[in-house]
């Protein structure tokens, strides 16, 4: 009945009930703030290792608005969404569930969000993300690869003010782009 | 605003992600199936290897009489501590050999090992699997303060020294792995001069200037904002210092390789900055 609940809501607005509860299970401390090792320790990634710390990371200080290591029930509400909304487009081209993208459902996923991307380039990505070595990636090294190339691709375009795909920068402020986001 | 083709790809999704996959970037034609660059060295992209700064140009200023004591990437490679890469057995460390000649427990080190580095090896590897994984690397790295390394850099320790690209690493890779760490440890050591234990932002300065690079400090603070710990009063433990001196050897490098005539100034496109940044990914 919860789950029906949950499915009539507006996008991705669960229950607030319901999101306590899963709060409350995952906050296993106690202590009103889910840390990184909570967060990883409740996700899947569809395999028995462990949920990709750095995409973990990512997720908590994106919403942990005081750096305080953490996110309160307010800050999870987002947590929550964000995740829900990155396994649906997960499953989307995911087309034959296996719990893994291949280069080429990759390759369908990113030019769908824009992207275009040379072939070599996808190789690398595959290869790069794909931290369970079956040349396939997996569902929180998917979250990590889209939001590196989202922060790449954010950066370059800010210094790309003619818009023709080409920058000329110094050595610094190469540097001062990529450092935070690799 | 910039209205690219945002959307289309969340079929049935509710909503958009907060920084979901947002579009990507188009203008012109020069994004898609452009000429394929085939810039060598991509491949494995021996992380932190002896790239150094370069010498002279406008990365770092020359080494003043040499290279910087012990500093990693001197313009010759040699003092940097060393790629992951060097051949097992022939152990250009120096580290003890009499290992052979030790109590019964250590009497089977492989020629080449570490002799600390393999009873470490011993007591991480609680499975006996002959593999250390990144769960049992965790426990084995430890900062000055004995708080464990971050996963960041375990996960980046563990990409360098997994020669087998397989997720684990082997007895060898190991044992290069804890010269490694002693060697940015020795260095981490030389560098907190007020013998802290811990690197500060001035300290950060000082050694990447003896290192050869030649860095605002605008940048040096930007480094400290993401790499040091507010728990840490904004200094950095040997984690976060390995992680900023193998990234910046391997960014250094990537921009110089298109920087060709050393003008400390390159030409980049998109597929070139993406290729740059995503290849060397550690």
């Amino acid at each position: 009945m919860a789950y029906y609940n949950h499915q009539n809501r507006p996008h991705g607005v669960p229950d607030q009930g319901f999101l306590l509860s899963v709060f409350q299970r995952v906050d296993t401390d106690r202590s009103g703030i889910i840390s990184d090792t909570e967060l990883q320790q409740a996700l899947s990634n569809g395999t028995w290792t462990p949920f990709n710390p750095v995409t973990v990371r990512a997720i908590i200080s994106m919403f942990d608005r005081e750096c305080k290591g953490g996110v309160t029930f307010t800050e999870f509400t987002g947590v929550w969404k964000y995740i829900t909304d990155w396994q649906n487009i997960f499953r989307t081209y995911d087309r034959d569930n296996s719990g893994f993208i291949d280069k080429n459902e990759l390759k369908q996923a990113l030019s769908n969000f824009g992207y275009r991307l040379t072939d070599q380039f996808y190789d690398i990505l595959i290869r790069k993300f794909d931290r369970q070595k079956r040349s396939q990636v997996a569902f929180d090294d998917f979250i990590q690869c889209c939001t590196v190339l989202q922060r790449l691709t954010d950066v370059f375009r800010r210094f790309d003010t003619d818009q023709d795909g080409w920058i000329q920068i110094s050595y610094e402020q190469y540097l001062s782009m990529v450092f935070n986001v690799v | 605003m910039a209205s690219y083709q945002y959307g289309q790809g969340y079929h049935g999704s509710g909503g958009q992600a907060p920084g979901a996959p947002q579009g990507g970037y188009h203008p012109g034609q020069q994004y898609g199936g452009g000429v394929p660059h085939g810039q060598p060295g991509y491949g494995g992209s021996a992380p932190g290897g002896p790239y150094g700064p370069p010498q002279g140009g406008s990365y770092g200023q020359p080494m003043p009489g040499g290279t910087a004591p012990g500093g990693p990437g001197g313009p010759y490679g040699g003092h940097a501590p060393g790629g992951p890469y060097g051949v097992p057995g022939s152990n250009p460390y120096g580290s003890p050999q009499q290992g052979q000649y030790g109590q019964a427990s250590t009497g089977n080190i492989p020629p080449g090992v570490n002799q600390e580095a393999y009873s470490w090896f011993q007591t991480v590897d609680a499975d006996r699997s002959g593999y250390i994984t990144l769960k049992e690397l965790k426990q084995a790295l430890v900062n000055s303060n004995w708080s464990a390394f971050n996963d960041e850099t375990c996960v980046l320790m563990l990409n360098m020294f997994d020669r087998g690209q397989s997720g684990k690493i082997d007895l060898y890779g190991f044992s290069a792995l804890w010269t490694y760490i002693q060697q940015w440890k020795s260095l981490f050591q030389q560098y907190d001069r007020d013998r802290s234990g811990s690197i500060s932002q001035t300290e950060l300065h000082q050694a990447l200037s003896q290192m050869g690079y030649s860095l605002s400090p605008q940048f040096v603070q930007q480094v400290m904002t993401r790499y040091a710990p507010r728990s840490a009063n904004m200094t950095l433990q040997l984690d976060g210092f390995i992680q900023v001196c193998t990234k910046l050897q391997t960014m250094t490098e990537a921009f110089r390789d298109k920087d060709t005539g050393r003008s400390g100034n390159a030409k980049l496109s998109y597929d070139d900055f993406l290729t740059m940044a995503v290849g060397r990914l550690l």
